[in-house]
């Protein structure tokens, strides 16, 4: 399993990459950082709304695990090297995971330090609060990497489809319609955050802590679930 | 004992026809980008995004004359004008990033996969210059979104005229909006084109192009926003200036003469029109040169 | 199943279709431990069999079994088996034996150093072993590819075009490193579009054509078996129109042709006949005799046979 990790990060640790990572995550920092100079620190709302919930949880972080996730095993199936792990003797799911996290160790701290950095300019340092951004903004990036991880494994236009579901699914219905909200990794991330630190940010008409986690673990294991069988069925190139 | 060397006649013939030129090896590929864009030719999985996309640009446009026509039915046509529901104008505003991710996902197809696997070199060799190719693909790529700009505004006045208890009055007082919406969807076109493929001439994959412009346009937008509404006066409207999504829509603005949906509280929106003019020109044309110088001096 | 040895590798009414398109039809064969080779023209199907059997690819039809398993999703299998696909692709940034030792682990090899070493060896790619792979010629790529592929001792080596893009000297080096592995009771499947290849390394040949078996078993067999088509042999003598004369009596005898060069070539379908006849008629025609050879008895006409039919 540590052999297919350590490939992994190898495969999707890239100069260009790793900029234009960098120039996406600085965003929300340079937003906090601009906003509580000019003026004041942003409200709980303004945060959660424009930084959060827009930037964060609803395109930088869906993107950038896009951009990693689906190549980790889009890569290799066009360049044709899949078989190399698949003609092992390792049960499918020590491929599957390790890839999972391998993408995860290469898109997570970017997220993470993006969050880490805006909460605590916004809030001024508030170790709570930090924590809360912070930790609900990294169980996205996992979910967002495990099905993104399986659209790369699934169709060679991994990223059109994939981009498809974050503009239109995130970003676009389920700000409208409440059902959607439960089937959406943005909401999650959103419950999340504001469970886990429940003083700064009351929540409003959101998903309940417990229903969050619950549909978290859900969505994760049955990603995960899908790559394995699809690592399975498949012709590998 | 030596061989002597026989060849034989298999009936092989030289090609002694006329041998048309580089007009013709533009015409190809431009026909060739036509269709990798729109999916034709190359089996059932490619047609699926774009088309995809087109139908539900073509369903938006599709909704907002239901609910005008129902608006008109419900509450008379002054009422309904009162009203300010959105229309022509506002199309284009609402339906921007789609565009815009139309345009991430399809131009790199163009651009990025000949790169990638070296068949540039195939098409170099012919009497087609580097930049002529490129040229091709970006009209081709521009007919592409010229159609799939001018549909669901098509989609929208057939609905309009049809919903309105007299059609032909409804076209004779509101025949303006069509050339408007023509050029307000070529405006759209140019620029979406030419940011798409020049962010693809900078990658072999395409997966990095198109998530990048995306990125590009998708964060710059709350972002910009947000800074813009914080920092009051000429700074914000600058900064405004800068969120992506909007560039053509201020122009639509300007051809329609009255501001959309979308950008109605933008402070962008307090520019003069010929300064929205020409920076949608210089986001459109620069983009292009660079294309252009890139590709310019490619050789097999 | 022959005297009681099972088969390595058993294919038992496998067919593979993609939509419309069948590129294996029904093909059944045993594989017997020592080298086997798949031959066809381009498009025949060697690649999409040798996938199946590998369990890379699935079948429509038919079941493929290694050692008496079923290869498809059966992972704990490749422990026993080496596969080396005909894709050029590796991973540029790793250096060579890095990537060897990577894919001992993944499969694995016992003792991995030992293993990697020897495989190197193996390969004689020892001093380049230290360096990144993408700074390789296609030569090295390819041995080094073999070298990942032996590293965990399979008992099956399956080898898709192994010596594309491989010079002369390599070629040599890699049929003796074959034949001695052979020898030491692996079976070894080689595919290829290169005859003298196949002729040269394989006991049996497998011949697919159109995603069908043509023929299988040795290719002198195979060879023999056609005998609709009659063998030529070429003559040279210092009067050819006597001898063909003489020659074209002979009830075996289909035809003479007589070259420009004044060879004649004799085309019958009794070659041991004809090769006792031939030296008494040129006694008795007063011919002398400079030079008699076969003009197909090799695989390439065997080959051009069936492919033609």
């Amino acid at each position: 399993m540590r052999s297919v990790y350590v490939l992994t990060l190898r495969q999707l640790f890239g100069r260009w990459r790793l900029l234009i990572m960098t120039v996406l995550a600085s965003m929300p920092v340079l937003f906090a950082m601009l906003t509580v100079r000019s003026i004041r620190a942003p409200s709980v709302q303004e945060f959660e709304t424009v930084v959060f919930s827009a930037m964060l949880a609803g395109s930088i972080s869906p993107l950038i695990a896009l951009a990693i996730a689906t190549a980790a095993f889009a890569n290799e199936i066009e360049d044709r090297t899949l078989a190399n792990l698949t003609l092992s003797p390792l049960p499918r799911w020590q491929i599957v995971v390790p890839k999972l996290l391998g993408a995860v160790t290469v898109a997570g701290p970017f997220i993470a330090i993006s969050a880490i950095v805006t909460s605590h300019v916004a809030f001024l340092g508030d170790a709570a609060a930090t924590f809360a951004v912070a930790g609900a903004a990294l169980v996205g990036v996992v979910l967002y990497s495990s099905a993104f991880l399986w659209l790369g494994l699934v169709t060679t236009h991994a990223i059109g489809f994939g981009l498809l579901y974050i503009v239109l699914w995130e970003g676009f219905f389920s700000g409208f319609v409440s059902g959607v909200r439960l089937l959406s990794i943005r909401h999650y991330s959103i419950a999340l955050m504001h469970g886990l630190d429940e003083r700064r940010f009351a929540a409003a008409n959101h998903l309940s802590l417990g229903v969050a986690i619950t549909t978290s673990v859900i969505v994760l294991a049955g990603f995960l679930l899908l790559s394995i069988r699809r690592l399975r069925r498949m012709d590998v190139p | 004992m030596t061989h002597s060397g026989t060849v034989f006649d298999i009936g092989y013939q030289r090609y002694t026809g006329p041998r048309e030129g580089r007009n013709r090896a533009r015409l190809a590929v431009f026909k060739d980008g036509v269709r990798t864009a729109l999916g034709l030719g190359r089996g059932a999985r490619a047609k699926v995004l774009p088309w995809f996309f087109i139908a539900v640009l073509g369903s938006i446009a599709l909704v907002m004359a239901l609910i005008a026509g129902a608006m008109d039915r419900l509450v008379g046509p002054e009422a309904a004008d009162q009203l300010n529901l959105p229309s022509h104008t506002d199309y284009y505003g609402i339906a921007s990033i789609l565009f815009f991710v139309f345009a991430a996902v399809g131009a790199p197809e163009l651009l990025c996969p000949d790169r990638r696997e070296g068949v540039i070199n195939l098409y170099l060799v012919r009497p087609l210059a580097g930049s002529d190719y490129v040229m091709s693909r970006w009209l081709a790529f521009f007919t592409v979104m010229l159609a799939v700009t001018w549909f669901p505004q098509a989609i929208l006045l057939i609905g309009l005229t049809m919903g309105d208890p007299d059609p032909a009055a409804y076209l004779i007082a509101n025949w303006l909006d069509i050339p408007r919406f023509l050029a307000a969807g070529a405006a759209f076109a140019a620029y979406t084109t030419s940011l798409a493929l020049l962010t693809a001439s900078f990658t072999t994959r395409r997966a990095y192009a198109s998530v990048f412009l995306v990125g590009l346009f998708v964060i710059t937008t709350p972002f910009t926003t947000g800074l813009a509404s914080e920092i009051e006066g000429p700074a914000g409207q600058w900064i405004s200036m800068f969120n992506l999504t909007n560039i053509p829509v201020h122009v639509n603005d300007v051809i329609f003469g009255e501001a959309s949906v979308i950008t109605r509280d933008a402070p962008a929106a307090a520019f003069s029109a010929p300064v929205l003019v020409g920076w949608y020109a210089a986001w459109t044309l620069v983009p292009a040169g660079i294309l252009w110088f890139r590709y310019r001096r490619l050789t097999p | 199943m022959t005297d009681g040895v099972a088969p390595a590798i058993r294919v038992d009414h496998v067919s593979r279709w993609f939509g419309n398109v069948v590129a294996v039809s029904d093909v059944t064969f045993d594989v017997m431990p020592g080298i086997t080779g798949l031959l066809g023209p381009n498009g025949a199907g060697k690649t999409t069999l040798l996938r199946m059997i590998t369990g890379l690819a699935g079948t429509s039809n038919g079941t493929v079994t290694v050692f008496g398993e079923p290869v498809r999703n059966n992972p704990p299998l490749y422990r026993r088996m080496g596969v080396m696909s005909e894709h050029e692709t590796v991973y540029g940034f790793m250096r060579g034996r890095d990537f060897v030792r990577m894919m001992g682990r993944l499969r694995g090899a016992a003792d991995l150093d030992a293993q990697v070493d020897r495989a190197i060896e193996l390969v004689d790619l020892a001093d380049a072993q230290h360096r990144l792979m993408g700074t390789y010629s296609r030569g090295m790529r390819q041995r080094m590819r073999l070298a990942a592929t032996l590293v965990h001792d399979p008992d099956i080596l399956i080898l898709d075009e192994p010596l594309n893009g491989a010079d002369p000297r390599q070629r040599v080096h890699f049929q003796g490193l074959l034949r001695r592995l052979a020898a030491e009771g692996r079976t070894i499947v080689l595919s290829s579009h290169i005859l003298e290849e196949v002729e040269q390394l394989a006991d049996t040949v497998l011949l697919i054509v159109n995603g069908k078996l043509a023929a299988s078993g040795g290719f002198r067999a195979i060879r023999a078996a056609l005998d609709e088509r009659p063998y030529h042999v070429r003559v040279v003598c210092d009067s050819p129109r006597r001898l063909a004369a003489a020659v074209v009596a002979l009830d075996s005898v289909d035809a003479v042709n007589v070259d420009p060069d004044g060879a004649i070539v004799v085309l019958s379908r009794n070659v041991r006949g004809l090769q006792i006849e031939l030296p008494r008629l040129a006694q008795l025609a007063s011919v002398s005799l400079r030079r008699v050879e076969p003009l197909d008895d090799s695989l390439e006409s065997v080959f051009g046979y069936l492919v033609e039919r």
